[in-house]
């Protein structure tokens, strides 16, 4: 999926219309409170049954020969051992001609068995004729080098300006610029990706890991030629994405017209080095920031140049939370993008925000040092309550300045050295905080039915995905909230293409889109079940409330129905609509958040060891307390693993990454592990949608690089301004301020 | 905790022996018998060890007796999940980097994918199926929920074997100690500290029973 | 992978019979968490494999008037949580439980560790024929270094990967080796060899021997060990840097100082101008500095590792504050 695609759905459909949803109640008896997961036990009982897991009887095993090479043009492909081995079923050229990067697949083999199917790819005798190649966005920049596409190595991808930066700088009293670097990031979810197509005559099944399955079904109808309608694509358990499954894979589009070749069901799994190599990453980014502030700390000018790198596509802008968060007339933006031959970049959680807040906020905590301000104090300083700057709209609802105020207070910012790096002693503590800017309005039009049996049972139901997010799980609770029931009445059916139109689950879309969807088709049985109850027990429908299992009038409490026994009388199940209603226009839905972070850094051996982090966001109305903890706490984590550890390494004069592995390519262990303290700003949404809620899938993940970055700038007075801050750097940085440079 | 010599759970018999020349259908045994002095003598003319390329196992798993044939190439997470179709244990790096395939070994917690399925034979295995009672779930399965320990749930059959077998090492283990008992496994969804909480309040429920 | 042959001798010497019978094709399998791991990437393809495992007798762990013996296939866990090694040799327990992570210390053994092979990720690689696989280029020398040798490369720049062989040599532990021919022992610092004698193996074990067991002589009354290990997780990772002394404190000074560096050369690596500057004196900061610089004068960093050099003045004053604590 194209990132500007992702971008798109991510901010949501422009806001329209003057439609005001249903007002939410203020008071919730589940919604809002901590909730166990429902399928908690399928899950720990290890029955849960993820893409790896499908099994079919005469299923066949697909593998993929990838390109050794990071340039070459292959000029043959010889099969003909390979089908000749025993058990091989299908043998296919997959490519003729450039192959841009290591891992681009070549040609591909069914076999009744995955060993067989290695056995084969072996056998497959490719002639490739390599070519001059580039890995690095400094080698690609070159005078002279090798052109990854035909046409320039560099292109411009984004630019931005309001008022006159020029006159911004020259009426600063101080003016500073800095130039921040992130990594390239593998996804590395814990299931690799994977995918079992199935023909049924001319209609196709794919089982697939995704986040995304509407996504996926068009990309194979699309890529096999055939009609939508003939495209089915199930998603029952999968073991996480973080934005690398979001679209068709070209593996699942290989698999599929296996299957239609052979006649059998295919099965693809990719090892652990392809999902390292070729299935996407986090682009890599330069970004120097200039900016103008009067000594008071009012903002007066903020450029930005990035350079951003995603391999043969490209990179992520990572602009916007420089051009939104702070207060500043004069903003001025250029973005350029960077092919290389490596692996293409992909949507990564928070795709852009991640590398834009490490450096925007490093930026405003050294800015912040020159000042002699405070860095909380600072960024309070260039508040706004309107988007872009205060150029713009106002935030339907912004509750960043109670982060800041809840998030000081907890990890006692009076502690932190007034002045970066004056403590002692080998062992320095220090603390650092970055803000968060993310959208949160979810996809209107998104739909969701309510089934209600007569036997009492109950149906959710979209055609959502639920990652780990707990999306089943707050499914339950809002149609047991609603229809006064508990969320293990509720029978939960998502991942399925037949299901209602749902969007993809990334960009922090699901619970605001889905959660009002549901909210609709439940209130809508409410309401058919308030006259039907009406009717039974002689009162007003108005006056009659679901709760307990039960309807009664709320002026009568002992005159009430069981639900069970109310739907035992409808003369067939009952089926209601839900869509996720339109946002009024004129306001922009953002979700904010403030991280703040204690470190110690050993100053001898460059070890950075995280002691807590405080965090705390703003989404509108938390729908589950419980997995709305968890969403926090795995975004810190892997902001820390980002922040401390990860990073693709690619050998220069071979063209090849040296780390596809879980070994060198090293995220974050149980072992580093800080105290996290997740907390929620409790402010309703007043308009957003039915519910008040939204996104929390990215935001926890934005801020915490930086908050960590600037707490190591507290604690030793240097900012490494590069992730990840492996001990080499670490010393090479303290060195250099001991120097004085 | 063994701390002396591990005792060899089985002594090869000559039927054995002869097993392993048979090997199975596919096998091809390269099996050198050299006829002299009478087998542990020690000398230089003791009979070989057979050489097989597929044998025949028979383990326990989650208390049940099962056979299987297999390659030595194959590993414990195969047979598990494609002979005898228990997928809970998942295959998630291959080559022990992640902890993913943790299962218990005769009661110690190992990677399955590092573990040649030919050592399984006579050894007791248990994997995440095996934990539940009927319906009624292991205290640490019961806590990973009630604590929600898990996201995406991929990484937690690992999680939970591997807690399992630190509990029973150690039923009262401070919080350095679970973190240490789990440092080898990974968790990509980041929920290591929820992960702590489920295993402390299984510790205690545990304790307590 | 290619399918390969499985054997279980009962005896080392039917072991040793089998390794001969197939002509450099067969390997010996302990543990087999790094043997394993190198069969599946392709860069070692056995046609057999001789299960050390089935050998009984060979994982104790015992004490007598000779010292503490461990067989080559005692666990790296047992090893780690014997109670008369974290008496008497604390550093050798620290080394066994800082390695790794807790399922493969209770699949990993001695013997496996002591001859594990590297963990540079061009050797790791099947697709890049470096020197030590029998090529003709050694790929890290100017390619992606970090983690790789500051002492002892030239050819090759390896860091010879153990944590446990560095402080048993520190222990003056000898290893003991079977073969055709008999035992034969020597210490366990010449069982490691550099890449110029011989760039396709990293220690002395003939084609044709297995390593039966270490043997750790009684220390001088009052020798304390420690084993300080740098990484960048806390867990998983091989050592950046480690450092494994021993000593006896005596009136603030220490005498019978042993240090061997892990992660830093092809084969574990001793300081001894460094153990001959401090014998016998008080240890200092401003002392310790100015001892090593003999020893750190050798070191030839390559382009991403100079930072070692610093990770070793770290690592050996932590250890030697370790080893002086009470």
């Amino acid at each position: 999926m194209k990132k500007t695609a992702y971008l798109e759905t991510a901010r949501g459909a422009k806001p329209q219309g003057k439609e005001t949803p249903a007002a939410a109640p203020a008071e919730f008896k589940i919604i809002g409170q901590p909730t166990p997961r429902v399928d908690g036990k399928l899950v720990v009982t290890g029955r849960a049954v993820y893409t790896h897991d499908v099994y079919f009887k005469d299923m066949l095993f697909a593998k993929i020969l990838r390109s050794p090479h990071a340039s070459a043009e292959v000029t043959a492909v010889d099969l003909t051992a390979a089908q000749g081995l025993s058990g091989v079923m299908a043998a296919v050229k997959l490519k003729e001609g450039r192959v841009k990067y290591e891992g681009e697949q070549v040609a591909a083999v069914a076999a009744v068995s995955e060993r067989i199917a290695e056995d084969a790819l072996k056998l497959i005798k490719v002639e490739y004729r390599t070519l001059p190649f580039v890995v690095t966005p400094e080698k690609a920049m070159a005078e002279g080098a090798p052109r990854v596409h035909d046409s320039a190595n560099l292109e411009k991808i984004n630019e931005y300006s309001r008022g006159s930066v020029d006159q911004g700088f020259a009426e600063a009293e101080v003016t500073f610029e800095r130039t921040y670097r992130t990594a390239i990031e593998i996804h590395q979810p814990v299931e690799t990706h994977a995918s079992v197509a199935k023909w049924d005559g001319d209609e196709l099944t794919v089982w697939d890991s995704t986040q995304a399955i509407f996504n996926v079904r068009d990309g194979l109808a699309e890529a096999l030629g055939i009609p939508e309608t003939k495209v089915r694509v199930i998603k029952m358990y999968m073991g996480g994405g973080f934005g690398s499954k979001l679209d068709v894979n070209e593996h699942t589009i290989v698999a599929a017209g296996l299957a239609r070749q052979t006649g059998r069901p295919v099965k693809i799994t990719l090892t652990r080095k392809e999902n390292s190599l070729c299935v996407g990453n986090r682009p890599s980014t330069q970004i120097t920031i200039k900016g103008g502030a009067k000594k008071d700390g009012t903002l007066t000018a903020l450029s930005l140049k990035n350079i951003t790198c995603g391999g043969t596509d490209r990179g992520d802008e990572a602009s916007e939370p420089l051009i939104d968060i702070y207060k500043c007339p004069n903003v001025k933006v250029e973005e350029f993008t960077v092919f290389t031959n490596t692996g293409a970049g992909r949507a990564t959680r928070a795709p852009g925000h991640v590398q834009g807040t490490f450096a925007l906020e490093g930026f405003m905590e050294e800015l912040a040092t020159e000042l002699g301000l405070d860095p909380l104090e600072f960024r309070r300083k260039n508040y706004t309550t309107s988007n872009q700057g205060g150029t713009g709209i106002v935030y339907s609802s912004k509750g960043l300045d109670k982060c800041y105020d809840i998030g000081a207070q907890r990890i006692d910012w009076t502690r932190r050295n007034k002045k970066p790096g004056e403590g002692q002693g080998k062992r320095r503590r220090g603390l650092g905080m970055a803000s968060q800017i993310w959208w949160g309005g979810g996809v209107p039009g998104t739909l969701a039915d309510i089934k209600l049996h007569r036997d009492g049972s109950v149906e959710a139901i979209s055609g959502t995905q639920d990652l780990g997010c707990g999306t089943r799980t707050f499914m339950a609770i809002i149609t047991a909230e609603t229809l006064g029931l508990e969320p293990k009445d509720i029978t939960i059916k998502i991942g399925d293409t037949v299901y209602p139109w749902a969007p993809i689950s990334g960009g922090s879309l699901t619970a605001p889109s889905v959660g009002p969807a549901i909210r609709d088709a439940a209130l809508k049985a409410a309401d058919y079940l308030r006259e039907m109850a009406a009717k039974k027990l002689s009162v007003p429908a108005a006056d009659i409330v679901l709760a307990g299992g039960k309807l009664f009038a709320k002026s009568k409490p002992d005159t009430s129905i069981a639900f069970k026994d109310l739907v035992k009388g409808m003369r067939r199940e009952a089926v209601f609509h839900g869509e996720r209603g339109p946002m009024p226009a004129g306001f922009a839905y953002n979700t904010f958040g403030a991280h703040f972070a204690e470190v110690e850094v050993d100053t001898e051996t460059g070890r950075i060891s995280v002691i807590k982090v405080v965090a705390v966001h703003e989404v509108g109305r938390i729908l589950n307390r419980l997995t709305a903890e968890s969403q926090v706490v795995g975004g810190i984590t892997q902001g820390i693993s980002t922040a401390l550890f990860e990073e693709r390494v690619i050998d220069e004069n071979t063209g090849k990454m040296v780390n596809p592995n879980l070994q060198n390519y090293k995220i974050a262990t149980s072992m580093d592990m800080p105290e996290i303290v997740p907390i929620f700003v409790d402010l309703v949404d007043p308009r957003i949608n039915n519910l008040g809620n939204k996104g929390l899938g990215e935001p926890p993940r934005i801020p915490p690089s930086a908050a960590v970055a600037n707490a190591v700038y507290n604690a030793v007075g240097v900012h490494l301004r590069e992730i990840p801050m492996t001990p080499d750097k670490v010393l090479r940085a303290l060195q250099s301020k001991e120097a004085g440079s | 905790m063994e701390k002396t010599s591990r005792k060899k759970k089985k002594t090869v018999t000559r039927r054995a022996f002869l097993q392993g020349l048979g090997g199975g259908a596919a096998g091809a045994a390269l099996a050198t018998r050299i006829r002299g002095q009478a087998a542990g003598s020690g000398q230089a003319e003791a009979p070989l060890p057979a050489a097989y390329t597929r044998k025949t196992i028979n383990f326990t798993v989650n208390g049940k007796q099962v056979s299987a044939e297999v390659e030595p190439r194959e590993t414990l997470l195969e047979v598990l999940r494609d002979q005898l179709k228990l997928a809970g244990t998942k295959r998630t790096c291959d080559r022990g980097e992640c902890g993913g395939c943790t299962v218990l070994v005769d009661g110690q917690a190992m990677y399955s994918c590092l573990f040649p399925a030919v050592r399984a034979n006579g050894r007791q295995v248990v994997t995440v199926e095996g934990l539940a009672e009927g319906e009624a779930l292991h205290p640490v399965q019961q806590a990973f929920i009630e604590k929600d320990a898990y996201q995406c749930g991929y990484c937690m059959p690992g999680f939970i074997m591997a807690s399992v077998a630190l509990l029973n090492q150690n039923p009262n283990p401070s919080l350095g100690q679970i973190k240490a008992g789990l440092s080898g496994n990974l968790c990509r969804c980041g929920n290591y500290v929820k992960i702590y909480e489920a295993v402390a309040a299984a510790s205690q429920k545990m304790r307590k029973s | 992978m290619k399918n390969f042959q499985w054997t279980e001798p009962q005896t080392i010497e039917q072991a040793l019979a089998m390794l001969t019978k197939v002509n450099g094709k067969a390997v010996l399998m302990a543990g087999g968490t790094d043997l394993f791991t190198e069969i599946k990437e392709g860069v070692v393809e056995p046609d057999l494999v001789i299960d050390l495992r089935s050998i009984p007798g060979l994982a104790s762990i015992q004490k007598d008037d000779k010292g503490v013996r461990i067989g080559a296939l005692a666990t790296v866990a047992s090893i780690a949580s014997d109670a008369l090694i974290k008496q008497d040799l604390s550093g050798l327990s620290e080394a066994a439980g800082s390695l790794a992570t807790p399922q493969l210390r209770n699949i990993g053994t001695l013997g496996g560790n002591l001859c594990q092979r590297p963990r540079c990720w061009y050797y790791r690689d099947a697709q890049m024929v470096c020197r030590k696989k029998g090529g003709s280029q050694c790929f890290a020398a100017k390619g992606r270094n970090k983690y790789h040798a500051i002492f002892g490369g030239g050819i090759c720049h390896i860091v010879y990967p153990s944590d446990l062989a560095p402080m048993l040599i520190a222990l003056d532990a000898q290893i003991a080796i079977s073969s055709p021919r008999g035992e034969r022992s020597l210490p366990l610092g010449e069982f490691y060899a550099l890449p110029a004698k011989n760039v396709r193996r990293e220690n002395v074990l003939a084609g044709d021997e297995i390593v039966r067991e270490v043997r750790i002589p009684p220390a001088k009354k009052g020798t304390r060990s420690a084993y300080v290990k740098l990484k960048e997780r806390e867990t998983w990772d091989f050592a950046l840097v480690s450092a494994a002394v021993r000593g006896i404190g005596s009136g603030g000074g220490l005498d019978d100082v042993a240090i061997v560096l892990g992660g830093v050369a092809p084969i574990p690596w001793r300081l001894g101008k460094t153990e001959a500057a401090l014998k016998g004196k008080k240890i200092s900061e401003a002392l310790l500095k100015e001892a090593l610089s003999a020893d750190l004068q050798e070191a030839r960093p390559l382009e991403e590792n100079a930072y070692k050099l610093d990770l070793v003045r770290a690592a050996v004053g932590r250890a030697l504050g370790n080893l002086t604590r009470a």
